[in-house]
């Protein structure tokens, strides 16, 4: 236990050092801020571009306060995950392979508290950036676009951040026993197809993770919507098998090669 | 008293066996230089010593302990090529290395301070390591080892990749440090196993060729030998192969135009030679008697 704190100082550290914990952040803060610009100065962006047909604009109506929150974390599934996943992809293979891992693996540290320790280094870093960026777009969406229940927003962005968190749990089993890229890669690749997977046969996958981000536009468009149990309980297994999975994985191979 | 205990060790990688079931014991306070030449299964031993790799069959026990036993508190461990994080001191991986190990903060501040001032980092200690040469490396690296207090150093080729003046630095504290602890340290170099241990465990193709207490070995291969060397004749070089089977010769090595004969009588191996070379107006160049080293042992396990 001690050792999980041990090493979760160092990962924080390191994050700080590296700068990941200003710049992820304000990745976040300006993707879910720009959501609710752009939707509320629409007309003045597209009239500044010039060759707009006169009347096109007077239609256009600002979409709901809801529905912009929604979008805005809806960034988050795209940019917000490729930044995640390149934190992530390095963070047990960029040890196993500079061989600095080895050095650390040689001394009373199990693989994995090593591995619980990388997770919630990750799990802090989305947190903070997820918090604030929830919290930027929150702000302009009531300032510009009208008012939203604060309660409605932080359990959207919280069942938000666990489907997040279940792809970053997913790269950091693979960056157990693949190369960095392979790893970012797999990660995203897998996220996407399960969301693909859910939308195509939502019946099938309505009990999985991929149901998240769905249950998370729900909170905000149907004001509490019905929370359903399956994706709340699927997704925590789901992250817990990752960590297993990772920590058998590099405790089998502590050294690459 | 045996500090460890390695029974019949072996491991392969696919195809490849890396070592080929090794025996050996280890005793506390000793110094042991696990020699040989590249590819020789030294860094796959050390490994499964340190218990990143599991033996594929074999046993090890530390201190008497039931084999397959968790020590690795007490051990210190030095890989080839140490990767510290770049982005840390000095001074904190030292410390981060201590509470790894289990030494509580104040503890770990202690004896941070006291190890990062014995290997000459002290005034280096709050540098961010990424500045460091590979010689404040390879020190840091043996202070991370040492921190803990370890009963056992695993050192592996801590030297090899130094230059001269490094080198020098890192051996005076390896001799320092024999005095504490039992150290293993593995190195392609006869040289510096000889200056700093005692005991020597050498390895060729995944197997122990040869083992014991260095002063033994040495007086068990000093035999005596005759070294010659003859001007390219074809003459000279069918009489040293004739020379090779009397009966005075035990051994012979041939290098080029030199010759190396291990022989068991001195007196009657010079007369002969040197009345033949007389007789048979062969062109000697090079006639020298002497015992044989550990060098000559290591090159002839290493050739073979």
């Amino acid at each position: 236990m001690r050792s999980v704190w041990i090493f979760y100082q160092k990962e924080m550290l390191e994050a700080v050092r590296s700068y990941r914990l200003i710049w992820i952040p304000v990745v976040f803060i300006l993707l879910g801020i720009m959501q609710p610009l752009t939707a509320y100065y629409m007309p003045e962006i597209l009239g500044a571009a010039g060759n707009v047909p006169p009347g096109m604009l007077e239609n256009y109506e600002v979409p709901s306060a809801a529905v912009v929150m929604v979008q805005a974390l809806g960034q988050y599934s795209t940019i917000g995950m490729l930044v995640l996943a390149l934190i992530t992809m390095n963070s047990i293979s960029g040890e196993r392979y500079s061989g600095s891992a080895e050095m650390v693996l040689v001394r009373p540290l199990t693989p994995l508290a090593m591995v619980v320790a990388k997770w919630a280094a990750l799990l802090t870093v989305l947190v903070l950036a997820l918090g604030l960026g929830a919290s930027g777009a929150a702000y302009y969406v009531m300032e510009l676009i009208g008012p939203l229940s604060w309660g409605g927003i932080s359990s959207a962005a919280g069942l938000y951040g666990l489907w997040l968190m279940c792809a970053v749990s997913l790269t950091l089993l693979f960056s157990a026993f693949l190369r960095a890229t392979a790893a970012a890669f797999l990660g995203l690749l897998s996220a996407a197809a399960f969301s693909l997977a859910h939308s195509l046969l939502p019946a099938w996958f309505d009990w999985t993770p991929a149901a998240l981000p769905g249950l998370s536009a729900a909170m905000l468009l149907e004001d509490g919507g019905a929370l359903r149990l399956g994706p709340l309980l699927s997704a925590p297994l789901f992250i817990i098998s990752c960590i297993a999975g990772a920590a058998l994985l590099l405790r089998r191979k502590q050294l690459p090669g | 008293m045996m500090l460890l205990e390695a029974t019949n060790l072996r491991k392969h990688f696919g195809k490849h066996t890396s070592v080929d079931g090794i025996s050996f014991d280890i005793e506390q306070g000793s110094c042991v230089a696990l020699l040989g030449p590249n590819g020789a299964g030294k860094t796959t031993t050390l490994r499964m010593l340190a218990g990143l790799l599991e033996p594929d069959s074999g046993l090890i026990s530390f201190d008497g302990g039931q084999p397959g036993g968790d020590y690795r508190k007490a051990l210190g461990y030095l890989p080839q090529a140490p990767s510290l994080y770049g982005w840390m001191s000095g001074q904190e991986y030292v410390l981060f290395a201590a509470k790894l190990s289990g030494l509580n903060s104040r503890e770990a501040a202690d004896r941070g301070a006291e190890v990062l001032e014995r290997v000459g980092l002290k005034e280096h200690a709050r540098r961010r390591i990424s500045g460091y040469s590979g010689g404040m490396k390879q020190r840091l690296g043996l202070a991370q080892a040492l921190v803990h207090r370890p009963r056992l150093l695993l050192l592996d080729e801590p030297v090899s990749a130094l230059d001269p003046l490094g080198r020098r630095e890192v051996m005076e504290l390896l001799r320092d440090i024999r005095d504490e602890t039992t150290i293993v340290f593995s190195t392609h170099v006869l040289h510096d196993a000889e200056e700093i241990c005692d005991h020597i465990i050498l390895m060729n193709r995944g197997r122990i060729a040869e083992q014991g207490p260095l002063a033994s070995l040495r007086s068990q291969y000093s035999l005596p030998v005759i070294r010659l060397r003859t001007e390219k004749m074809s003459g000279a070089r069918k009489w040293l192969e004739e020379l090779a089977s009397r009966s005075f010769v035990l051994e012979s090595r041939f290098a080029g135009e030199d010759v190396m004969f291990n022989v068991n009588d001195v007196e009657l191996a010079r007369h002969t030679i040197l009345s033949e070379a007389v007789s048979r107006e062969i062109p000697l160049l090079h006639f020298e008697t002497g015992s044989s080293t550990l060098e000559d042992l290591f090159m002839k396990v290493v050739g073979a």
